[in-house]
């Protein structure tokens, strides 16, 4: 009986083993597959070689030949410094708010295929578009950044709300440099403008502090720097007055008795739409501390579209918000 | 007599039997875990018709999808199924040492250690160091963690009451800790960190698969090793030291298996939960309580869930493709519901 056991279960071990190395050659046979098939889509030339650049970007140096025409854009600043640019992208992501597309960007975006969300891009519908230029943002896509590059040229940004970088970084991408000289060029022109003119109209009060507030619903927030702030400081204007300092991005509150962390001569606020966040809003702003903000004895609170001055993200989207502050100090653009 | 075939090495360090029918069930798991992957091959953004994917594996396609199969599917399937027999095996295993069928590497802290290691990757080391490192940022949360629940479980030796309660109070803690650094940092960053915790095969690279095989052909096969151990200490520690069993560090073994397993699979694919509490369970139902049995069907059947998870996850609301880990959690709540619904007389 034992003697019996023991050849039975000799076999029955050997044929084990067999059965896992064979599942492991078969995954090896697999992966050198793929190896092989990666590569040959990596060095597929294309026609055109007049113009190969050397584009230097957050995830290294991507060579590009030609003017690519279809391109996939994965963060919203992208999209709107694509459309700004005049290159309607092939595909884009969905947009935070307003599903699918932001209403101001909609007119230009017609027909864009839509390829899944910013933090997870649909990478079979990006392939799908057979795109010949990828624009992703480090802080999103890093670990997909080798399987976008098989799929095109990818250049990627560090960040996704620096609107002028993108349109640097597009620029030499799309191989519109003097596009992208022209946009930034008439942005430095407004600026100019609007700091000669708000510094006529408000004299010595002149530069004025600024905090621009975000409501959530369990705290709010003061953006010091992202796309809002760094415009606001490039306009000249300061930021909180008891906020010193500079390093901090974003100013987290969740206590109301640090509401004097808000102090400034103006406050931009946006907001989710919300009864949660709504709430938090009236709590934070029938606390007698608020009243004692300098914006709020001035009558200088004004609620701003979240959409133009913190999701868009794109040179259109500042101007739109470089607009929207002509229009509160009623200047004349 | 002839209803069960007996698996024995010489020496006898492995030893455990089969019963025919298990042989069966196995079998037929097998068959619909590679029919599963087949599926996971064919859908997608564009349907693939399993034939199609079939003349492709085997080396007859035109190369038409050498792409969309080979670097996005493949990986991402074979993921999805180590991922979840990993799961399947290390939340068998737990449930066996604790002696308690709710136990699973997510309630007894060792999910929770890996999000720490993670979260903590994510929110100091992300753009300075690659995220390709961020799975041993993972995988050391989760054995510190271990370490530390152990470490305090210990009082001559570790019950599992113990080490239940402890696993609780330390994965409270880190989830504590995780909920802190989502507050204090800014707003990308947590929607990188909340993606994480909610466990996504999304970008499986085989860079992946080639990093988590070894851990699954390594400590899937030790776990046979301790199958007389498992089936003993069913009975109670009494029992088991009595049968000349050193429970300590053969417990002590086990856990390190587990720790290692479900570490592994949540380094690589987050936070993905409930496959290590509910595979087991399933597993129990059609094969009973042989450990033996149990360690291949807890495997298939995790591995098949969490790749039904992620078809769904990238298919039902294309062309967004969705956390596999939001589904996990769907099939899983219901079933853990029904679980509790019906041990409530006991």
């Amino acid at each position: 009986m034992q003697a019996n056991t023991y050849a039975f279960s000799r076999k029955s071990l050997f044929s084990l083993m067999a059965l896992l190395l064979s599942m492991l050659l078969f995954l090896a046979g697999c992966g050198n597959d793929s190896a092989g098939g990666a590569e040959e889509t990596k060095t597929e030339p294309k026609a055109e070689e007049e113009t190969a650049r050397e584009i230097t970007h957050a995830m290294g140096t991507t060579t590009i030949e030609g003017t690519p025409q279809k391109i996939v854009t994965l963060y919203q600043g992208a999209t709107d410094v694509a459309v700004e640019m005049g290159v309607k992208p092939a595909g884009a992501v969905e947009s935070w708010l307003q599903q699918p597309v932001y209403e101001y960007l909609k007119d230009d975006m017609e027909g864009v295929t839509i390829v899944g969300q910013e933090t997870q891009p649909n990478l079979e519908e990006i392939a799908k578009l057979e795109p010949d230029l990828i624009i992703a943002s480090k802080l999103r896509h890093e670990e997909i950044y080798d399987q976008l590059s098989q799929i095109a040229p990818t250049v990627a940004h560090e960040t996704v709300f620096d609107f002028k970088g993108t349109v640097e970084m597009m620029g030499e991408a799309m191989n519109q440099q003097d596009k992208a000289d022209e946009l930034l060029a008439a942005w430095d022109e407004r600026v100019s403008d609007f700091q000669g003119k708000i510094q006529e109209k408000m004299g010595d009060k002149w530069p004025m502090h600024v905090s621009v507030l975000n409501f959530r619903e369990d705290h709010a927030r003061i953006y010091v720097t992202g796309f809002a702030g760094s415009i606001l400081t490039e306009l000249g204007f300061e930021g909180p007055k008891n906020i010193t300092d500079e390093s901090l991005d974003v100013v987290k509150l969740t206590d109301k008795e640090s509401i004097s962390q808000m102090n400034a001569d103006v406050f931009y606020m946006f907001m989710e739409d919300n009864e949660a966040v709504k709430k938090t809003h009236d709590e934070w702003t029938s606390h007698p501390l608020w009243a004692n903000l300098d914006a709020v004895k001035a009558d200088q609170v004004y609620t701003v579209d979240e959409i133009i001055w913190n999701m868009g993200g794109g040179i259109r989207a500042a101007n739109l918000m470089l607009d929207d502050i002509y229009n509160r100090f009623e200047l004349e653009k | 007599m002839t209803n069960f075939f007996a698996v024995r090495t010489k020496s006898g360090a492995i030893s455990f039997q089969f019963s025919k029918k298990t042989t069966i069930i196995i079998s037929c798991l097998s068959l619909t875990a590679v029919f599963v992957f087949i599926l996971s091959l064919s859908a997608g953004s564009s349907f693939i018709s399993p034939l199609a994917v079939a003349g492709h594996v085997f080396g007859y396609g035109d190369g038409s999808y050498d792409f969309v199969l080979n670097t996005l599917r493949f990986p991402r399937a074979l993921m999805a199924f180590m991922v979840g027999a990993a799961l399947g095996v290390a939340g068998l295993i737990l449930q066996g040492i604790i002696r308690n069928p709710l136990a699973s590497p997510d309630i007894i802290g060792i999910t929770s250690g890996a999000s720490v290691g993670a979260i903590i990757f994510i929110v100091y080391l992300m753009g300075t160091v690659s995220l390709n490192w961020l799975p041993l940022s993972a995988i050391s949360g989760a054995a510190v963690s271990a370490v530390f629940i152990y470490l305090l479980s210990w009082k001559k030796g570790v019950t599992p009451i113990r080490l239940v309660l402890m696993g609780i109070g330390v994965a409270a803690l880190m989830k504590a800790f995780v909920t802190m650094m989502l507050v204090m940092s800014e707003a990308a960053i947590t929607t990188k960190s909340y993606l994480w915790l909610t466990g996504s095969l999304y970008g499986a690279t085989w860079m992946d698969v080639y990093a988590m095989l070894p851990w699954l052909l390594v400590f899937i096969p030790v776990t046979f090793l301790y199958t007389r151990t498992m089936n003993v200490s069913e009975l109670g520690d009494d029992v088991a030291k009595s049968l000349g069993i050193n429970i300590e560090l053969q417990r002590f073994m086990l856990l390190f298996i587990s720790v290692v397993l479900a570490g592994s699979a949540v380094a690589f694919a987050g936070g993905i939960e409930f496959i290590g509490l509910i595979a087991p369970h399933i597993g129990r139902m059609i094969v009973g309580r042989s450990f033996a049995a149990l360690v291949p069907v807890s495997a298939l059947i995790g591995g098949i869930m969490v790749m039904l998870a992620d078809i769904v996850a990238r298919t039902a609301f294309l062309p967004l493709d969705i956390p596999a880990g939001v589904f996990t959690a769907a099939i899983g709540a219901p079933f853990f519901i029904y679980l509790l619904y019906r041990n409530r007389n006991n």
